[in-house]
C-alpha cells in the first residue's frame, strides 16, 4: 500500500477506502504502509481523524500502529497523548503497546515515565527484555548507574537474558566514572559473560577496553592480540587458564554423562544393562587409555578407500608414540564384508583395544564414558559434533562443562590425516586481578556454536 | 440544540484551548454532547465546508470526549486486577491487538493457559484454541446451510408426493452395524490377535494422548468394517488412566460394548513370547511378509517430539522380535518421519492380511511422504542408475562414487 504524501480530507480518504480491495482492512494496511515508508505523522493523524469521525471510535490495533509510527519518529508528545487515550479507554494494555510506549518514552527527556510504565507492566505480567533494555539504557544515559543496575539485577532474577546491548551500555556510560561499587558491578558483568560463555562482539569489546582505560587512577592498558596455541598471551606473557576441568567438575560431568546420556529415561534405548555392564568391566580392566577412537566415524574419512583401511591408517598414525588406544565399533565390523576385511581387523586388534557394541546400540555414549573414565589426559577422535548428546544433558551448567571439556579433548582428523590439536587453554573471559583476558567475535553474528573466537583483548594494570 | 452545536464546534476547532478547560466546560454546559452527536455534527459540518483546513488532532477529542464519565470513575478507583480476571483482560487486549486468540474461553481453558510454562507455550495454546473455535464456527455454519437446503428440498418433495417401492425396508445403517458386530464377534473367537501396547502414557503430553486415542478409535472402526477383522487387544491398559478417560469421552456408553479385549496384563503374559513381533520404525529388521500365525504389537504412542527408540527399548527389554515396514524397499521416500499413524498402520496390516500385496498396502502411506513406488530395492536401482550414467556419460567410476558419497550421510548407521 502506498500511503499519500500529504494529509487528506475525509472525503479523499473515503474515496481511497472505497477503491481499496479489502475495505475492512483498509486502515490497518494503510498504517502498515505508513510505518514502512516512515510517512509524516500528519498523514496518519488525518487518517485517524477520518476514522474517528466515521466510526466515533478508533480500534485498539489501529492506535497501536499509530503509536508505532510515533515511536519510530520520536514524537514524544504524541506518544503521551496516545497513552492518555489508551489509559482512559482500556483497563490494561497488552505487551505490544507497553513495549512501544516504554521504548518511545525512554528515548526522550520524559524517560522517568518509562520507569513508571515498567512498574505498571510488572503488575500484570513479566516485562519483556526489550522493556528492560529501554529502561536500563535510559538510566545509563542519564548516569543513574545505581538505578540501571537495580533493573539489571531484577531482570536476571526474573530469568530474562540481557541483550548484549544492555551490557554494552553499562560500559559505554560508566566511562571515566569513579567508584569502587560501580567497578565491582561492571566486573560482575564480565563474570556474567564468563559464566555463560558469551563472547562480546567487536564494538562491545571496544567499549570494555575504553572503560578500563578510562578508570581514573586505574592505569589499565588494553591490547588486541591473538593467543598462541601454547596458551600464552603474547602481550603480557601470561598463561591462560587451561582447558582441564577441576576434579569436582570432572566427576560431576562423568556422572551426568552416565545418568543422562547413557541411561536417559530408559537404558534400553541406547544400549542394554547387560551390554553397559560388559563395557564398564572391559574399560575398568584396561584403564587408562590415551586416545579413544570412534571407529565407524573415522572409517568414513576417505570415501574412496575401504573403511577398514581408513581405520587402520588412523590406528597406525595415533599409535606411533606408544599411546594406549581404544577403538569403539559395532559387531558388524567383524563380519568380514567388502568394507571390513578380517585380516586387517585382526592386525588392528594387536595394536589397540577394541570394543564392539551391538549393531543397534549407540557407540558415541560409550566413547564419552571411556574417555572420561581414563582421566584428564585422555582425548577422543571423532568428527561428530556430539550435539545430540549435549542435548541430553539436563541443565545448562553441565552443558557448558561438556562443551568446555569437548573443546579441550576432541581431536578431529581431516582427510589428509593431519591432526587438529585440541585447545590447551580455555576460551572464556578470565582474570587474575591485575589482568583481564577477553575473547571477542570479529563479526556480530557468529554462526556456529562450536567455533570459538581466536582474537583476544588483553588488559593489564601497570 | 442548534446553538449548542455551534458553540461546541467552536470549542472543538479551537485546539489552542487546553484540554482540561474543554473538558470541564463541556461537562457543565452540554451533557448531551457524547461521541455520537459530536461526530455527527462534525460530519455535517464537513459536507457544508469541504475546503476548510484540516484539524489533525480532532481524533483525540473524539476519543476522549466519549468517555468523560468513565474517566472520573477510573481515576477515583484504579482497580487492582488479579488471577483469572487479569488473564481474561490480557486475552481481550491481545484479541483487540489482532493476535490469534479465541473469542470465548472457558474457566478451565483459562487455567490451562495460565499454567503454560512459557510465553511461547501460551501463544501456541491460544492459537490452538483460536483455530479450534474457527473450525467449530465453520462447521456450524455449514450445518445450518445444509439444514436449510434439506428443508427446502423437503418442502419441494412434499409438493410432488410420490412413494417409491422397494423390496427392502430402509434400515441400512443399523443392519450394517449388526453385520459388522457379528464379524467382530467372530474375530474375537477365531481372529488373529493384534495388540495395542498402552504403556506409553508417561512418555506423552496430554495432547499426544488425546491424539493417540483418536487414532485408535479410527483404527478400531476400520477394523470393524473390514472383511476379516483382527481381534484387537489393548494390553497394559490401566483403569482410570488418561487413555481410559479419553476413550470414554469418545465412545461414551459404547465403551463397555466394544468387541475388543481390554486388559491390564502385558502381552507377554497372554501370548507365547516367540509368537510376538513388535512393530517399530526403529527396528533393524525389515518385515518381508505378513505372517498369519504371529501376533503383531503396535505401540499406542503419538510422538511429536521425535523420541527415537522408545518402543524399540520396550521390545529389547522383553526380548521380543521386532520389525519395521519395508518402506525403503517399496517407496522412494521423500520427506517426513517413517513412523506412521495408528490408523494408517491398521489399514496397512488389514490389507496385508487380506491380499499380501505390499503395493496395495503401502497405498495408505500418506502421499506427501514419498515420491513413488519402486519395483526394485532402492539400492539396486542406484546401481543400475550409476551404470547407465557411466555408459552414457563416460564418467569415471570413481567420480560417480565420489558424488554418491557426497550425497549420502557419511556415518554408517544401521537403523
Amino acid at each position: 500500500v502506498q500511503p499519500p504524501e500529504k494529509p487528506l480530507q475525509g472525503e479523499e480518504w473515503n474515496k481511497l477506502r472505497e477503491d481499496f480491495q479489502l475495505p475492512e482492512k483498509f486502515e490497518e494496511l494503510m498504517l502498515n504502509g505508513m510505518i514502512s515508508c516512515n510517512s509524516p505523522i500528519d498523514v496518519a493523524k488525518s487518517l485517524l481523524t477520518y476514522l474517528a469521525k466515521r466510526n466515533g471510535d478508533i480500534a485498539y490495533s489501529v492506535l497501536v500502529k499509530y503509536l508505532r509510527l510515533c515511536v519510530q519518529q520520536g514524537q514524544v508528545s504524541e506518544i503521551r497523548d496516545v497513552y492518555d487515550i489508551m489509559k482512559v479507554r482500556f483497563k490494561i494494555l497488552e505487551s505490544g503497546a507497553y513495549n512501544l510506549l516504554i521504548k518511545g518514552l525512554s528515548n526522550s527527556d520524559q524517560w522517568r515515565m518509562a520507569l513508571t510504565l515498567l512498574e505498571e507492566v510488572k503488575k500484570i505480567m513479566v516485562p519483556s527484555r526489550t522493556c528492560y533494555e529501554s529502561c536500563i539504557k535510559a538510566a545509563n544515559r542519564h548516569q543513574e548507574m545505581k538505578l540501571a543496575f537495580e533493573l539489571y539485577n531484577e531482570m536476571l532474577a526474573k530469568d530474562l537474558v540481557p541483550t548484549l546491548d544492555i551490557l554494552q551500555s553499562f560500559f559505554n556510560f560508566s566511562r571515566g566514572m569513579k567508584g569502587a561499587e560501580l567497578q565491582k558491578e561492571l566486573f560482575g558483568i564480565l563474570l556474567y559473560l564468563r559464566e555463560n560463555q558469551i563472547y562480546p562482539h567487536k564494538t562491545f569489546m571496544r567499549s570494555i577496553k575504553l572503560w578500563f582505560e578510562s578508570i581514573p587512577g586505574g592505569n589499565w592498558r588494553g591490547h588486541l592480540t591473538n593467543i598462541k596455541d601454547s596458551g600464552q598471551c603474547p602481550v603480557c606473557k601470561h598463561q591462560l587458564e587451561d582447558s582441564n576441568l577441576t576434579e569436582e567438575e570432572y566427576s560431576n560431568l562423568s556422572e551426568r554423562i552416565i545418568r543422562d546420556v547413557i541411561h536417559g529415561t530408559d537404558t534400553f534405548r541406547k544400549t542394554s544393562p547387560k551390554e553397559l555392564e560388559a563395557f564398564q568391566t572391559f574399560v575398568e580392566n584396561r584403564l587408562p587409555f590415551d586416545i579413544v577412537i570412534d571407529g565407524l566415524n573415522v572409517s568414513h574419512i576417505k570415501s574412496r578407500r575401504m573403511q577398514c583401511e581408513n581405520l587402520f591408517d588412523a590406528v597406525n598414525c595415533l599409535g606411533k608414540e606408544n599411546a594406549r588406544l581404544l577403538v569403539l565399533g559395532r559387531k558388524h565390523m567383524l563380519m568380514n564384508t567388502a568394507n571390513w576385511k578380517r585380516e586387517i581387523m585382526e592386525e588392528m586388534q594387536k595394536k589397540a583395544d577394541f570394543f564392539f557394541a551391538e549393531n543397534i546400540s549407540e557407540d558415541d555414549a560409550f566413547l564419552l564414558y571411556a574417555t572420561l573414565r581414563s582421566g584428564k589426559h585422555c582425548r577422543f577422535v571423532t568428527r561428530d559434533f556430539l550435539r545430540d548428546h549435549k542435548a541430553c544433558l539436563s541443565d545448562s551448567l553441565t552443558r557448558h562443562l561438556f562443551r568446555k571439556w569437548q573443546r579441550g579433548h576432541q581431536m578431529v582428523f581431516s582427510s589428509v590425516f593431519s591432526q587438529q590439536p585440541a585447545f590447551r587453554y580455555d576460551c572464556v573471559v578470565q582474570t587474575t586481578g591485575d589482568t583481564w583476558h577477553i575473547p571477542y567475535k570479529d563479526v556480530f553474528e557468529e554462526k556456529y556454536s562450536y567455533q570459538v573466537p581466536r582474537k583476544w583483548l588483553c588488559i593489564q594494570q601497570k | 440544540m442548534q446553538c449548542a452545536n455551534m458553540l461546541l464546534r467552536k470549542i472543538v476547532r479551537s485546539s489552542v484551548l487546553p484540554f482540561a478547560a474543554h473538558h470541564g466546560m463541556k461537562k457543565d454546559l452540554f451533557p448531551l454532547s457524547r461521541t455520537l452527536s459530536l461526530s455527527l455534527c462534525l460530519k455535517q459540518d464537513k459536507s457544508c465546508e469541504p475546503s476548510e483546513k484540516l484539524d489533525l488532532d480532532e481524533w483525540k477529542k473524539v476519543m476522549k470526549s466519549g468517555l468523560q464519565e468513565e474517566v472520573s470513575e477510573m481515576v477515583l478507583e484504579p482497580k487492582e486486577l488479579s488471577g483469572l480476571a487479569a488473564a481474561r483482560e490480557t486475552l481481550e487486549m491481545w484479541r483487540l491487538a489482532g493476535r490469534a486468540v479465541p473469542e470465548n474461553i472457558s474457566e478451565e481453558q483459562l487455567k490451562t493457559f495460565m499454567q503454560c510454562p512459557s510465553k511461547s507455550a501460551k501463544k501456541k495454546y491460544l492459537k490452538y484454541l483460536h483455530l479450534k473455535e474457527l473450525h467449530k464456527k465453520n462447521d456450524k455454519r455449514k450445518m445450518d446451510e445444509k439444514r436449510e437446503r434439506r428443508l427446502e428440498a423437503q418442502s419441494q418433495a412434499s409438493n410432488t408426493d410420490e412413494t417409491k417401492k422397494s423390496s427392502f425396508v430402509c434400515l441400512w445403517s443399523s443392519t450394517m452395524d449388526k453385520a459388522y458386530n457379528w464379524r467382530a464377534a467372530q474375530s474375537m473367537i477365531f481372529g488373529q490377535p493384534l495388540v495395542f501396547d498402552m504403556s506409553y502414557e508417561k512418555e506423552m503430553s496430554v495432547r499426544e494422548v488425546t491424539n493417540t486415542v483418536r487414532q485408535i478409535v479410527l483404527s478400531e472402526s476400520c477394523n470393524r468394517r473390514s472383511v476379516d477383522p483382527f481381534h484387537i487387544h489393548f494390553c497394559n491398559f490401566k483403569d482410570d488412566s488418561l487413555y481410559h478417560r479419553e476413550f470414554i469421552k469418545h465412545y461414551r456408553e459404547a465403551w463397555g460394548k466394544l468387541l475388543i479385549t481390554v486388559t491390564d496384563q502385558c502381552y507377554t503374559e497372554i501370548f507365547p513370547k516367540d509368537k510376538l513381533i513388535y512393530l517399530t520404525a526403529d527396528s533393524p529388521k525389515v518385515m518381508k511378509t505378513f505372517d498369519h500365525n504371529k501376533i503383531y504389537i503396535v505401540g499406542s504412542m503419538v510422538d511429536k517430539s521425535i523420541k527415537t527408540g522408545v518402543s524399540l527399548a520396550r521390545a529389547k527389554r522383553l526380548g521380543l522380535e521386532t520389525a519395521a515396514l519395508p518402506l525403503e524397499k517399496y517407496l522412494l521416500w521423500s520427506t517426513g518421519a517413517k513412523n506412521l499413524t495408528l490408523d494408517q498402520m491398521m489399514h496397512i496390516l488389514l490389507t496385508l492380511k487380506d491380499t499380501a500385496d505390499w503395493k496395495k498396502a503401502l497405498e495408505f502411506v500418506p502421499k506427501r511422504k514419498y515420491c513413488g513406488f519402486v519395483n526394485k530395492p532402492v539400492k539396486e536401482l542406484k546401481k543400475t542408475l550409476d551404470l547407465v550414467n557411466t555408459l552414457k556419460l563416460g564418467k569415471g567410476r570413481e567420480e560417480i562414487e565420489k558424488q554418491f558419497a557426497k550425497n549420502h550421510p557419511k556415518k554408517y548407521k544401521i537403523k
